[in-house]
């Protein structure tokens, strides 16, 4: 649901919960044992002594010399709790003492520490045969749906659950395969600075196994995706005809997830393979070449100005100086002053009776046979502009009341003249 | 693919772009995959064609090619007193194993970084603002953050690094130019002397770097004119 929210939203949304973490390195420790023991002892719950003696654990391996154990797991448990990393799980409340889980989050954090969840050929070939198991079910289930509740509990909810599940697990193991990259590229320099000619060959192995653990799982997600995409294809077409939007949009997602674990597989491996050349090349350019490593001694000591300052020649041919067409500028026209007089002598004209033109107009409408307010301003105002036509009306009525007889009932009525609206009156002569 | 003959190098779609820019001074190398495979292939008709010009077409061992006028045909540049710090610095980081957890990539910081650890903050103030008699401190680191940048770009445009972005680049083969008198097992000064006689670098007189780079702060000084190519 929130990935169709706006990132603003769901931002502002956990915005307002105020989330913080603030975690020690024992507090990580007690988490990380916490679930190594539940895996252990396949234990669902902790009771309090049993979180009291992991955290002992964890305490004695981080803070060996710390005394006062039992009061720190105290603290701890109840820090945990605040952050929602531990949840009490029993709902007793004071009744007994609580049993206590990891919650999402929690599991969540000891997961990235404990770094299982990298990506290989194997899980990768494991995850990606359940998917098409799965998704090929759901097919099966989709080409006999009939009814929405059949579309929504056999095809919307394995998808959007339990298939969507899978694929998130492909990603975090891609994720983790990014850190152990991280890794690995952080150990290549540590190996170089420790053992400068010593280094090479492990260099060497480290860089070859990463390129073709890349090139395998690339391959695995470009032929296995397009076989996936495939059946959800199939699955969308389905739904689309069944008009089950919410499977359909549940395909979709997944379509989605897969192009972009698949684009995953091709981006790392384009940026492996340029961080592979650069590498060897500084293996056989830098390192096989200066064995001892004074070429580097040997030109801190050129660039701190020891012996002869000196400046690289190099090639530097201008370019090709393209020149402009020319083009003969047209002769302009002399500046002349006029000649002609510029102001002409006022004339006298008759002035214009505005009224009197009214009169007219209004006139000749009565004489036409008018006899209405309403007929007369209809044709006195027709040629004129909207804007005009308000104000001319009241000098209309006002002419029509010195040109002829006005009778106006109590009740006028209201008529539509053009876009304007007035009271009507009867006219005689 | 190998070429029969010369008219076949020139008449390749590649050839005119990779011509200009070797003309104007760009080093090829690997990551320059179409032209370096055009100068592979056809070196020895590319090299006859070049010594035409007055010019030789090296091609280093490290990987990367680029043109060197040695006659009076085709201009001849040198690199300005900032230039060359700046590319000794981006070298030594080459060799250091720490830009290699990073595929080669350093920022313009890590490269001032690099030039105070070497000089040390006063003499790389010094050889930056060498014409100032009284250094305001602010000022002068800006004039050095920006004439970094200026000879990280001109460093650029000549094929040694590559600008990823305005603050990240990549470091490129080329680099190692910078460290040719120091690689070899003979001493500097006679290395150095074998480079100025096969007309690779010229040498700067403790005195003259002022004056250099002042002429080289917009394009460097030809040292020689009128090419007639």
């Amino acid at each position: 649901m929130s990935a169709r929210r706006h990132p603003e939203q769901i931002v502002a949304a956990i915005g307002e919960l105020k989330p913080s973490l603030e975690l020690g390195p024992v507090d990580i420790c007690f988490l990380v044992a916490l679930q190594v023991k539940a895996d252990a002892a396949s234990l669902t719950s902790f009771t309090e002594q049993q979180l009291e003696d992991v955290f002992a654990l964890a305490s004695a391996a981080v803070q060996p010399e710390a005394d006062q154990v039992r009061r720190r797991a105290t603290h701890a448990i109840q820090r945990l709790r605040a952050q929602r990393l531990l949840s009490r799980v029993d709902g007793q409340g004071v009744v007994r003492t609580g049993e206590f889980a990891l919650s999402r989050l929690g599991s969540a954090i000891v997961e990235f520490y404990l770094e299982e969840d990298v990506l290989t050929r194997v899980s990768l070939g494991l995850l990606t045969n359940s998917l098409r198991t799965a998704i090929a079910d759901v097919l099966a289930t989709a080409r006999v749906a009939e009814t929405p509740e059949q579309w929504r509990d056999g095809v919307a909810g394995p998808l959007a659950v339990s298939i969507a599940e899978l694929i998130a697990g492909i990603e975090r193991r891609q994720r983790g395969l990014d850190f152990q990259q991280e890794d690995f590229q952080a150990e290549i320099r540590r190996l170089l600075e420790a053992d400068w000619f010593g280094a090479l060959d492990r260099c060497q192995e480290l860089l070859e196994s990463t390129s073709a653990t890349l090139h395998e799982l690339n391959e695995v997600l470009l032929r296995d995706g397009s076989v996936l995409l495939g059946l959800l294809h199939d699955i969308e077409e389905l739904a689309v005809a069944a008009n089950a939007v919410e499977a359909e949009t549940a395909a979709h997602r997944l379509m989605d997830q897969i192009d972009r674990s698949a684009a995953w597989g091709a981006a790392r491996q384009r940026a492996w393979s340029e961080y592979f050349q650069y590498v060897h090349r500084y293996l056989r350019d830098v390192v096989r070449l200066d064995p001892t490593r004074a070429l580097t001694q040997r030109l801190r000591d050129q660039l701190a100005g020891l012996g002869q300052k000196f400046a690289l020649a190099y090639a530097g041919a201008p370019p090709i100086r393209i020149l402009r067409t020319v083009a003969t500028p047209r002769d302009r026209a002399p500046v002349v002053r006029p000649r002609a007089p510029r102001e002409k002598d006022p004339v006298a004209e008759a002035p214009e009776d505005p009224q009197a033109l009214l009169d007219t107009k209004v006139r000749r409408a009565l004489d036409g046979g008018a006899v209405a307010l309403s007929s007369v301003t209809s044709e006195v105002t027709a040629e004129l502009a909207g804007g005009e036509r308000f104000l001319e009306a009241g000098r209309i009525a006002h002419t029509v009341a010195q040109l002829a007889h006005a009778k106006a009932d109590v009740e006028r009525p209201w008529v539509a003249v053009g876009d304007l609206e007035i009271e009507d009156w009867r006219l005689s002569r | 693919m190998t070429f029969a003959a010369l008219q076949e190098v020139v008449l390749d779609p590649s050839f005119p772009e990779l011509d200009l820019a070797l003309r104007r001074g760009r080093h090829v190398d690997r990551e320059d995959l179409t032209w370096y495979a055009l100068l592979t292939d056809a070196q020895d008709h590319l090299e006859a064609f070049y010594r035409r010009y007055g010019c030789e077409l090296v091609h280093k061992a490290d990987g990367y090619f680029y043109l060197l006028p040695t006659g009076e045909k085709l201009s001849r540049r040198q690199l300005g007193a900032g230039d060359m710090l700046v590319g000794q610095a981006l070298a030594l980081m080459y060799l250091d194993p720490a830009t290699i957890e990073r595929g080669g990539r350093v920022t313009t910081e890590d490269v001032v970084a690099q030039l105070v650890v070497v000089l040390g903050g006063d003499a790389l103030i010094r050889a930056f603002n060498p014409k100032r008699k009284r250094i305001d401190e602010r000022v002068a680191q800006k004039t050095v953050r920006t004439k970094v940048a200026d000879g990280i770009r001109h460093l650029a445009a000549l094929g040694f690094v590559d600008l990823d972005d305005e603050a990240t680049l990549r470091l490129r083969p080329a680099l190692l130019r910078f460290a040719e008198p120091v690689r070899g097992l003979s001493a500097p000064a006679e290395a150095l002397a074998k480079l100025v006689a096969d007309g690779e670098v010229a040498l700067v007189e403790p005195d003259e770097p002022e004056v250099v780079e002042e002429a080289a702060e917009e394009v460097d000084e030809p040292v020689e004119e009128d090419a007639d190519w």
